[in-house]
């Protein structure tokens, strides 16, 4: 299959949950991401790669409306994204365990602030916990944690709204080889069992493609989308698997800039 | 540091006791020369009475003064009783007024803005410098020490809380912003409580500031309370009323820092800080 | 870049704002209490021109203003150079310490003013008292930050030193001492403005000269502009004292990063 069935066999039929349409920001005169346009499909897997610096956090910035867009619609449900509207989680690069809540009321936080109804607070609280297997350390704080476990708090936190979309940012950039793995499949097998949407940012290519469905490259400032590439292999996909060697080389290849 | 590399290479097997013996023995010591030299030089008529008595007869002054009334007209327990409650009256009006507008002030631009330079230009002025004017508008009565203190303990409480509102993580705010929380909700859910260890120190200070300015105040407008007493002391030259009333306020002033202490600590760790 | 000129400008606007904001509140609760007890801002500056001119109890006000400033800085130097030595000897010897330590936790939490009536009894009323209890109150500052500048000093750096082969004398000058300057400028600050405070204090209960007695005269006489104007004038050499003691660290100390 060519890479243009592949993606045209993708496309086909996939209900359309995030549509960005021409966004551009500017700083002043200083342009940052210049007409950007593609959809996110309801449970997709999306990575976006670039090189450090191209404006992936901006970008991020923008579709999570921390700062206001120059031009451009972002469309969830057909709505206007907004933080009070709909549910948007977000991971950060840096840990954001709130530390003077404990595990437990970490992952209630979201639901909340969301203004959840109490039984489903707790349901919805017990199933994560359950899930990234912090029943034990419910009552454990921040600072008591190791940093995988912080970061399973995180996620837990953000799974547990069920959103709309999550939108992570580099959240293992920080971490070891090993731990990154781990939490990469944790990750994985969450987002299967929960179903959720996810956007993921990362300048890792092998992390994008062991991870993606679908990975969009950007280019250098300012970012546009350079070509977008279809992961179609099956989980649990491996680094040293040609299939997957290709598509990362593939993916090298997009994002050269030099 | 160093008391850790000290501790470690302690012999395991002295027993308690004697360890706190050995780490303190010359502290002791030094306090017990201390004592000597000042008992000696009364004694050997250095000094007139009139300007220092030997520490022998100003604890004896002491035990005394819990049921005595005489010469400064009330017992220690109501010196004590006095100045406490004005101190305390007065810290805490100031911890009502001052940590909200504190933290007001660092989440809210407009309330920065407007509060802030006037805050900035009142702030120079020492409290203490507010006492003539003060008893001027509220007379020689408890209103105008209580407002010197509540000024006193005021400032440090805004620093305090405005300067840990601000250190907030920033990464915290865009948790709480990114789930729909509205800027207030985010203002009381992440930015109070993380000021919390802030204000605290805030209100450590606040504590000492208004004790220190209690003891301004009675100096000059009271008829009863420590500061009063050392006064008193001084009219009378009977130093040995003024060294039990400096001590008395030292341990007061000391004990009432230890309890908030304790308290701070306590709330940290249920919160594991 | 234009948006940082933009924000500040609206400071300097809600600054002026404010301040606006404050003279317009004291004008009209001063026609609301009568100037009698509270002076509207131009019986506050018609009144400073005249206490600038003329004499208050025998002395012009900048003569006020100097013994107030000399009792101060000379309190506060007295203060810097037995202070300073005495906690670096407190957090360098063990021994030391374990002497010194008590006497002075023991006197630590008397407040500098309780010392005023034992002062006045022991030096009379002049300037013994002033400087005595400017001294006190700077003293333990400057003692008690310059012994946590040394006592905190990363046992790394000594470390370090150590094997480079240094001796004890330049472990103590070379790193010791240097690693606490910036506990020892923070005492700095904090010294000056307590020796300020201690100056009015000790000038309130009795001084025929100084800015604290130019407040407790108004006080007597039941002037409040004056009071206004003395309090104004002490919150600025406050304030000047503040500011060159900044300037003098940036000097003397420029690797020492500014907290905003």
């Amino acid at each position: 299959m060519t890479n243009q069935q592949l993606s045209e066999n993708y496309h086909r039929g996939k209900e359309v949950k995030v549509s960005v349409t021409d966004l551009t920001k500017k700083y002043d005169d200083l342009l940052v991401l210049n007409d950007i346009s593609f959809n996110i499909y309801k449970g997709e897997f999306l990575c976006i790669v670039g090189p450090t610096g191209c404006g992936k956090t901006t970008f991020l910035n923008c579709l999570s409306r921390f700062i206001p867009t120059t031009r451009g619609d972002i469309l969830v449900d057909g709505q206007p994204a907004d933080p009070t509207h709909h549910d948007m989680a977000f991971v950060f690069q840096e840990v954001s365990t709130i530390p003077w809540l404990s595990v437990e009321d970490n992952i209630r936080f979201g639901l909340k602030v969301k203004r959840r109804p109490p039984d489903e607070v707790e349901r919805r609280t017990e199933q994560m916990l359950e899930l990234v297997g912090l029943k034990k350390f419910r009552s454990y704080f921040p600072r008591q944690l190791s940093a995988s476990m912080e970061q399973r708090v995180v996620i837990a936190r953000n799974f547990a709204l069920n959103p709309d979309i999550l939108l992570m940012d580099e959240p293992y950039g920080q971490l070891d080889l090993k731990l990154r793995y781990y939490l990469e499949d944790e990750l994985i097998r969450i987002w299967q069992e929960i179903g959720c949407t996810v956007l993921f940012i990362t300048h890792n290519i092998e992390e994008a493609v062991y991870l993606a469905q679908r990975v969009l490259v950007l280019g250098q400032k300012p970012a546009t989308i350079k070509e977008e590439i279809i992961v179609d292999l099956p989980r649990p996909r491996n680094f040293a698997d040609p299939a997957f060697v290709k598509i990362r080389d593939h993916v090298t290849d997009a994002i050269r800039w030099w | 540091m160093s008391t850790a590399h000290a501790s470690a290479l302690e012999a395991p097997a002295t027993s308690r006791v004697k360890g706190y013996w050995k780490e303190y023995n010359s502290s002791v010591f030094s306090l017990l020369v201390f004592l000597l030299i000042w008992e000696l030089v009364c004694r050997l008529g250095f000094i007139s009475r009139f300007q220092l008595v030997p520490p022998s007869e100003v604890i004896v002054v002491m035990i005394e003064k819990f049921w005595t009334a005489p010469p400064d007209g009330a017992t220690l327990f109501t010196h004590i009783a006095a100045s406490m409650t004005l101190a305390l009256v007065g810290f805490c009006a100031a911890v009502v007024v001052g940590v909200p507008l504190g933290l007001l002030m660092g989440w809210y631009k407009p309330v920065m803005v407007l509060v802030r330079p006037l805050f900035d230009a009142v702030r120079p002025i020492p409290p203490i410098a507010w006492i003539p004017l003060a008893i001027l508008w509220l007379g020689i009565g408890i209103e105008a020490k209580a407002f010197i203190i509540w000024l006193a303990a005021f400032v440090p409480c805004v620093i305090n809380s405005y300067i840990g509102i601000k250190l907030t993580n920033p990464v915290l705010i865009r948790v709480a912003r990114i789930y729909g929380a509205s800027n207030w909700e985010t203002f009381i859910k992440i930015g109070v409580p993380s000021a919390v260890p802030m204000i605290f120190t805030g209100l450590k200070l606040s504590l000492n500031a208004a004790w220190t300015t209690l003891v301004a105040a009675e100096l000059l407008a009271a008829s009863e309370g420590l500061g009063y007493m050392i006064q008193m002391g001084r009219r009378l030259a009977r130093p040995d009323i003024i060294i039990v009333g400096m001590l008395t306020i030292g341990f007061t002033g000391a004990l009432m820092s230890y309890v908030l202490t304790k308290i701070e600590s306590r709330i940290a760790s249920s919160r594991r800080l | 870049m234009a948006n940082a000129a933009a924000a500040n400008l609206k400071e300097k606007i809600g600054a002026v704002f404010s301040f606006v904001i404050f003279l317009a509140l004291w004008q009209v609760a001063s026609m609301a209490v009568g100037s009698e007890a509270l002076p509207s801002p131009a019986d506050v500056v018609a009144k400073a021109q005249e206490m600038y001119t003329s004499q208050i109890g025998g002395k012009s006000m900048w003569m006020h203003i100097y013994y107030s400033l000399r009792r101060v800085v000379g309190a506060y130097l007295l203060a810097a150079v037995t202070g300073i030595p005495l906690g670096i000897a407190m957090g360098w010897n063990v021994k030391f310490r374990k002497i010194a330590n008590p006497i002075f936790e023991l006197l630590r939490p008397i407040p500098p003013i309780a010392w005023i009536p034992i002062a006045i009894l022991w030096l009379g009323i002049g300037e013994g008292p002033k400087i005595f209890i400017c001294y006190v109150g700077a003293f333990v500052i400057f003692v008690m930050n310059t012994y946590t500048g040394m006592r905190y000093t990363d046992h790394l750096l000594i470390d370090a030193a150590r094997t480079f082969g240094a001796t004890r004398r330049q472990q103590l000058f070379n790193v010791a001492i240097p690693a606490s300057l910036p506990s020892i400028f923070a005492g700095v600050q904090n010294a000056m403005s307590m020796a300020w405070m201690c100056v009015l204090a000790a000038e309130l209960v009795g001084a025929r000269e100084g800015v604290g007695f130019i407040i407790i005269q108004g006080m007597d006489l039941n002037n409040s502009p004056m009071i206004i104007v003395g309090m104004i004038t002490i919150g600025l050499i406050g304030l000047f004292l503040a500011v060159s003691l900044r300037y003098l660290e940036k000097l003397l100390c420029p690797w020492r990063r500014e907290l905003q």
